[in-house]
C-alpha cells in the first residue's frame, strides 16, 4: 500500500479498461436473446421430442420432460395440486406446450438478432483487442484443473471459515475462464450453424450432410442448448462470488483489478 | 466509453514497459489504465449504470409485449399491451430468406431404398373415410382455356409419365421421413393444363380432409409456381411402390420436399391457378406462408 500512494496522486483512481462498448452491449442482449431461444426452443422441441420412449402404458406418453413434470407433481409436496402434470416443464421452461407457430416466430426474432449479436461482439473483442485475452494457450489444460480444484473446494473453504489464496496466473483471466469464454462463444457460432442446417435441410442439404443429416442436427442443437445453460449457472455464480468489482466492469467497462484479481500497481 | 466526452480527461498512467509478449500479435497485451478522480468515476458508474438500465427495462417491455398471451398469464402479465410487429416482420424477413435460397435448379437429396424410414400419417385429427376415393376426380380451375378440366386418376397414371423419387419429407414438428413416392410432375401438368398467364399461385385444396372430431375441415395450401416447377415437385400417386392408401392421400397427393410436410397436401381435389398470394390453412393458424425449407 505504501509504494501505492506515492506512485498515485492524491485522490486519483486507477482504473483498467476491460470490456469494450461493443462487448457489453452484446454480453446483455445476449442473456434476453439467449431466454427467448431458450424458451421458444424448448417450445419447438415439444412437438417432437428427439428422446422419447415407447408409450407409457397408462398415460400413452413417450416424452421424458413429461415424465419429468409427472415425477416432480408427483413427489414435491407444493406441487401436488398442479393441474397439468405432463405440461410442469413446458409450463415453466418454454412458451407451453401448443405453442409451436408462435415459438418458432420468436425463434427466428431471436435467431437473427443473435446472429447481428454476434457480430457486435466479434467487432467489440476485436476494437478492444479483448480478443487476445481469450485464445487458449498451451498450459490451459493444467491450469484449468488447478482454478477447478480451488473453486470445488471453495464452498468447504467458506464452511470451514479457511482462508485459502486464490491460484495466481499472470493474465486477464485464469485458464478455466478462458477456456469458457473462448469455447462459450464458438458454441455460439456452432448453435448458429446447426440452427441453419435444421432451418433449411434441402437450400443447405450440404450443411445438414456435415452434420449427420437433419435429425442429426436437432440433436447437436439440442446439445448446444444444454452446454449454454450448464456454462450460465456457475458463471453467475462465480461473477458474483468474485465480487462487485467484476459485475460492475460488465457495464462500466473498466476495473479497479488488473489481471486475474490483483489490484492495479 | 470514452470519457473525454465528459471533459474528464482521464490521463493515460504510464503503461507497463513493453515486454517481449507485446511484439506477438496473438499474446495478451496489458491493460489500458487510465486515472481519474473518484468524483468522474462515480459519474462515470451512475451514467453507465443508468443507460444500461433503462436499455435493460426498454428490451424487458418489448420482449414482453411478444410474448403469447398465455404465456404472458402465466407470468401474471395479463394487461401487458402486446405487440406482435417485432414477431411479423421476424417471419416475414425469414419467409424472404427462405425464398431467396431456393433455386428451381437445386436438388434435394436423394436417399437409396436401404435408407427409407418409417412414415407417420401425420392427419391433422382424423384420417378421411375412404368412401370418396371411387368417386374421386381433380379439378383443375384458373387455366387458359378459361375452362375447368375434371380429370380422374386412370387418365393421369396412363397421361403422364410417372417418375420415382426417394426423398425426406420434413415436418414442422421437427420430425422427418425418408420415402419412396411415385407420381407425375407438377410441370408435367402445368404444360399440358397451363394456367391464365398471369397466375403465380397453385391454390391446392383437399375437400375431403375432416377436424379431429371428425367433422369436415376442408384443407388448403398455398403454393409458389416457382416451386410447383420444381423437377421434384411431384403429384404423387404411390407410396413405397403401392398406389397411395388413405392415410397418405389417396389417390393423389402433393410431394414438395423443399416445403414443409404441411404443404404437401393428401388427397387433393381441387387446384386453381391464381395471380395473388391464396390463403393457406397453417398460415392462418400462424405458420410461415412460404414454408420452405
Amino acid at each position: 500500500m505504501a509504494s501505492r500512494a506515492e506512485t498515485s496522486p492524491p485522490h486519483g483512481v486507477r482504473l483498467a479498461r476491460k470490456h469494450h462498448l461493443l462487448v457489453r452491449v452484446s454480453h446483455w442482449l445476449n442473456v434476453l436473446l439467449l431466454a427467448g431461444l431458450i424458451v421458444s426452443g424448448i417450445s419447438i422441441y415439444w412437438a417432437s421430442p428427439i428422446y422419447r420412449h415407447s408409450p407409457d402404458p397408462q398415460t400413452g406418453n413417450t416424452d421424458y420432460f413429461a415424465d419429468a413434470g409427472l415425477w416432480l407433481c408427483a413427489h414435491v409436496p407444493l406441487m401436488h395440486g398442479y393441474v397439468s402434470p405432463p405440461d410442469w416443464i413446458y409450463n415453466h421452461f418454454s412458451l407451453g406446450p401448443y405453442m409451436l407457430a408462435a415459438a418458432m416466430r420468436l425463434h427466428w426474432c431471436c435467431a437473427y438478432l443473435f446472429m447481428v449479436n454476434g457480430l457486435m461482439y466479434l467487432a467489440g473483442l476485436w476494437l478492444g483487442g479483448e480478443w487476445r485475452s481469450l485464445l487458449p494457450r498451451a498450459s490451459d489444460g493444467h491450469g484449468a484443473l488447478i482454478m477447478a480444484k480451488y473453486y470445488l473446494g471453495a464452498p468447504f473453504a467458506l464452511f470451514s471459515r479457511r482462508q485459502r489464496v486464490p491460484p495466481q496466473f499472470n493474465s486477464k483471466y485464469n485458464p478455466l475462464q478462458r477456456m469458457a469464454y473462448f469455447s462459450i462463444p464458438v458454441a455460439g457460432w456452432l448453435s448458429v450453424v446447426t440452427g441453419w442446417a435444421i432451418h433449411k435441410p434441402m437450400q443447405l442439404s450440404w450443411l445438414a450432410a456435415l452434420l449427420g443429416g437433419f435429425d442429426r442436427a436437432r440433436v447437436w442443437h439440442f446439445w448446444l442448448m444444454c452446454l449454454f445453460i450448464t456454462f450460465v449457472v456457475p458463471h453467475v455464480i462465480l461473477v458474483f462470488a468474485d465480487g462487485w468489482d467484476t459485475v460492475r466492469s460488465m457495464i462500466t467497462g473498466w476495473s479497479k483489478k488488473t489481471g486475474d484479481g490483483r489490484p492495479i500497481p | 466509453m470514452s470519457s473525454d466526452e465528459n471533459g474528464a480527461q482521464p490521463k493515460p498512467a504510464e503503461t507497463s514497459p513493453p515486454g517481449p509478449e507485446s511484439h506477438r500479435v496473438f499474446s495478451e497485451r496489458s491493460p489500458e489504465i487510465i486515472e481519474v478522480t473518484p468524483q468522474v468515476v462515480r459519474r462515470l458508474t451512475r451514467r453507465d449504470f443508468l443507460t444500461f438500465g433503462a436499455g435493460a427495462v426498454v428490451a424487458l417491455g418489448v420482449a414482453a409485449s411478444q410474448l403469447p398471451p398465455s404465456t404472458l398469464q402465466r407470468l401474471g402479465l395479463k394487461f401487458w399491451p402486446r405487440n406482435q410487429w417485432l414477431l411479423n416482420k421476424a417471419q416475414r424477413v425469414d419467409d424472404d430468406v427462405a425464398e431467396l435460397l431456393y433455386s428451381p435448379n437445386r436438388l434435394v437429396p436423394t436417399f437409396k431404398k436401404s435408407q427409407i424410414t418409417p412414415l407417420r400419417n401425420n392427419y391433422n385429427g382424423a384420417t378421411p373415410d375412404p368412401g370418396y376415393i371411387p368417386g374421386w376426380r381433380l379439378t383443375l380451375d384458373g387455366l387458359s382455356s378459361g375452362l375447368a378440366a375434371s380429370l380422374d386418376i386412370r387418365t393421369l397414371l396412363t397421361r403422364f409419365q410417372i417418375h420415382d423419387q426417394i426423398t425426406q419429407l420434413v415436418c414442422v414438428e421437427g420430425w422427418s421421413a425418408i420415402a419412396w413416392w411415385s407420381g407425375l410432375r407438377f410441370e408435367d401438368l402445368l404444360r399440358a393444363y397451363p394456367p391464365v398467364s398471369q397466375a403465380k399461385w397453385a391454390f391446392i385444396e383437399s375437400s375431403v380432409n375432416l377436424d379431429s372430431n371428425g367433422n369436415p375441415d376442408p384443407y388448403y395450401v398455398s403454393l409458389d409456381l416457382l416451386t410447383a416447377k420444381h423437377p421434384q415437385t411431384l403429384l404423387a400417386t404411390h407410396y413405397d411402390g403401392q398406389p397411395l392408401t388413405v392415410e397418405h392421400g389417396a389417390p393423389l397427393r402433393l410431394i414438395a420436399p423443399m416445403k414443409f410436410g404441411l404443404k404437401n397436401i393428401k388427397a387433393i381435389t381441387r387446384i386453381t391457378y391464381v395471380k395473388d398470394e391464396p390463403k393457406d390453412y397453417w398460415a392462418e393458424r400462424g405458420y410461415s406462408r412460404y414454408d420452405g425449407i
